[in-house]
């Protein structure tokens, strides 16, 4: 039986109005066809196209088109820009708002895409800040995440949060005395920074929707972080630590995904923490059978957990 | 012939529709929970994530376990009894795969999927050990021979199990297979782009009967694939993809191939993405509209390399307007229409399903455009070279971080 005759039959046992049954039966058959993925895609692929070519120019042809048209002309794009985003946006809401017209949301990404090449051409040209690019990548990260909550735009939240990253990685690079350690370090604190942010502002119930997104990148960077202590250290007492925040971290991972139904999660812990303990358990295993054995059975081990949980949380949805 | 009956997939498509429905609130509370009882389907699956995870597991737990195989047992092998084991367990692979489904009923569960696929890298793996052991082989024979049964060995899952990927894997298969048969790189295009217009036709002809059904949408990605496929293999110029400077640059017209060859290829290529976009919006097929958006970009991209002229750095910016007022014109035209509908096409909002994909790729594209739009500096660019692409990628992440 199809879909369309599953509808007729429900609208026959009166389970649906003829309304509905007539609404459903056109979505099945997608009549009318929206193009508004398609449109969306062609509107993004046009920005990116658009700054890729913009910065590519403005890098090749800085000498001969001079500071002053480059300058004013990447001052108007962005000028248009905000004037088009601060005039067409509705009152803020701190609650999921939709963007006012659908060429809204490309215009922000255009603004926000042309300020980064234009603070890139300025401090290259002129060295205002004597290549403290710490500073600028940290402006820029404030002005993105005012931008994501002021217009509610969840890809300027992601560049700005990258931005931020990068202000944290910009100031290691140039730490005196370079090491993975203070690198780890840092990275333990933006997630702990990004992390806290994050739930204070869900708490606030500022724009809580964005949540997810913050809470995804600090839980891989975390990830990431541990592993590579576990992957530097040789010796039990200086991975113990990692190890440890290893498995705490993969507990809370594992709990979160499994009370929130977030299954990412769920993924996480699971690979992130396999490969940890897997790199701790082979690192001093010889003997090559002994290694594959060690692989055959832990996975199939991992592969039994998963499909209990994934059993369990089916249960629980049709319960 | 298929594995999962055609009731179980589509009460499974019904229970789909039906959460998605909900999801818009376009069902009552009540409602919802008595359709949902009626759309309960035997064929257990599982959450995308799971999914992926349980799919890496299985193949860690069947690659190690055939290596550990190996290893103890392999004392002086032969390539023909390496490769009989090879065959062995590809059949053991398999057999396991269509087991899991019959009687553990998994659907896109990733453990079936695993097997199936170690199944045909075991079956590629063995002919190649068998083959490469017989001296009265030769090595362009044991290629097609691998070839050949990976791309029938494909296309049976994609049939028995509804894997769309291994339809995509049959057809990289295929296009290694007209090596056996000439060594003139135009003809190998050639055949193969036969093979696909074959494969077309097929498709073209089963998949009028299943319209508004749950094979639809497998035939219609498999259509998608075949067209963009065939405009890969026309595509000159994106084989030279592998050295970009050269690609960026001025480029010869003629390079390996004929004139008339290369002039026909360029003809087509201005001719396949119209015929792909008419067809995809004649059947309303999201997936050929979507390989007709692609391969329009292509042409545009690649014609002037295929012409030989000199590519600017403006060319980019040229494109994004272009895409930008298509996208704008496009929806204007369709809005103007009675209640926004002009020939049964609307531009407007997306399935909810759609606005939470796109919610989530925007968010990973945002951490990665900084990336993309700083590319590094040509050679012979003025003294500002160092900002772009270099220290802070325009003021997005770093390259450290």
């Amino acid at each position: 039986m199809t879909m369309l005759d599953r509808l007729e039959l429900w609208k026959t046992q009166g389970t649906i109005s003829p309304e509905q049954q007539a609404l459903f039966s056109s979505l099945v058959r997608e009549e009318p066809f929206s193009l508004s993925l398609e449109l969306n895609i062609l509107l993004y692929a046009g920005v990116l196209a658009f700054v890729a070519g913009l910065g590519w120019t403005v890098s090749t042809w800085s000498q001969q088109l001079g500071a002053v048209l480059i300058v004013l002309t990447l001052s108007l794009l962005l000028a248009a820009c905000a004037w088009y985003c601060f005039t067409r946006a509705t009152a803020w809401s701190p609650a999921e708002t939709p963007a006012p017209t659908h060429l809204f949301d490309y215009v922000l990404y255009l603004g926000c895409l042309v300020w980064c090449i234009e603070l890139a051409y300025l401090e290259n040209r002129f060295h205002i800040l004597s290549g403290q690019w710490d500073l600028y990548l940290l402006a820029t990260a404030l002005l993105f995440f005012f931008r994501a909550y002021r217009f509610d735009n969840r890809f300027v939240l992601s560049l700005a949060l990258s931005s931020l990253a990068g202000w944290f990685g910009f100031t290691i690079s140039r730490w005196p005395s370079f090491q993975n350690g203070a690198y780890r370090e840092y990275a333990l604190l933006y997630c702990l920074v990004v992390g806290v942010s994050g739930a204070v502002l869900q708490r606030l119930k500022l724009k809580p929707h964005f949540f997810g997104t913050y809470l995804n990148i600090v839980a891989n960077v975390l990830f990431w972080t541990i592993l590579s202590g576990i992957f530097e250290h040789e010796d039990f007492s200086e991975y113990g630590l990692w190890l440890l925040a290893l498995l705490v971290v993969c507990g809370g991972s594992l709990t979160w995904g499994l009370l929130r139904r977030q299954f990412a999660f769920v993924a996480y812990a699971a690979v992130y923490g396999y490969i940890g303990v897997s790199t701790i358990l082979v690192r001093n295993i010889r003997d090559e059978a002994a290694m594959l054995m060690y692989f055959v059975v832990t996975s199939i081990a991992m592969v039994v957990m998963l499909v209990v949980i994934a059993r369990r949380f089916g249960k629980e949805r049709q319960g | 012939m298929r594995l999962y009956f055609a009731s179980d997939q589509e009460t499974l498509r019904a229970h789909r529709l039906l959460k998605e429905w909900n999801h818009e609130d376009l069902l009552s509370k009540e409602q919802y929970e008595r359709l949902e009882q009626e759309t309960v389907s035997e064929l257990r699956t599982t959450n995308v994530f799971l999914r992926l995870v349980l799919l890496f597991f299985t193949i860690v737990a069947v690659a190690a376990a055939t290596g550990l195989f190996f290893t103890l047992i392999d004392r002086g092998f032969s390539d023909s009894a390496t490769g009989t084991c090879f065959l062995v367990f590809a059949v053991l692979s398999y057999t396991a795969a269509e087991f899991a489904v019959t009687q553990g009923r998994l659907y896109r569960y990733g453990i079936e999927e695993a097997l199936a696929i170690c199944s045909v890298a075991f079956l590629c793996l063995g002919l190649v050990s068998l083959l490469s052991g017989n001296s009265h082989h030769s090595e362009r024979a044991a290629f097609f021979v691998v070839s050949g049964m990976g791309t029938v060995f494909s296309l049976w899952l994609w049939h028995r199990f509804g894997l769309w990927y291994a339809f995509a894997a049959a057809m990289i298969f295929a296009l290694f297979l007209p090596e056996y048969w000439t060594p003139s790189h135009a003809a190998q295009r050639s055949i193969i782009c036969l093979l696909y217009a074959a494969g077309l036709v097929c498709v073209k002809a089963i998949r009028s009967r299943h319209r508004f059904d749950y094979l639809e949408h497998d035939y219609s990605l498999a259509e998608a694939f075949l067209w963009l496929g065939i405009y890969l293999v026309l595509n000159l110029k994106l084989s030279a993809i592998n050295t970009p400077s050269d690609w960026w640059t001025k480029t010869s017209a003629g390079s390996e191939f004929g004139a008339t060859f290369y002039w026909t290829t360029w003809a087509l290529l201005w001719c396949l993405p119209p015929l792909i976009l008419t067809r995809g919006v004649r059947l309303k097929d999201r997936f050929v509209i979507a390989a007709g958006m692609i391969t329009t970009i292509l042409t545009l991209v690649t014609n002037k390399p295929y012409l030989g002229w000199q590519r600017h750095t403006w060319d980019p910016m040229l494109l994004g307007i272009v895409l930008v007022a298509v996208a704008v014109l496009l929806r204007r035209w369709l809005a103007q229409g009675q209640d926004g509908v002009r020939h049964g096409f609307t531009a407007a909002n997306m399935s909810a399903k759609h606005k939470h994909a796109f919610g989530v790729a925007s968010s990973v594209f945002g951490l990665l455009t900084p990336h993309a739009i700083t590319p590094a500096p040509q050679q012979q660019s003025p003294k500002f070279e160092s900002g772009f692409g270099g220290g802070s990628d325009g003021g997005g992440s770093s390259g450290d971080f």
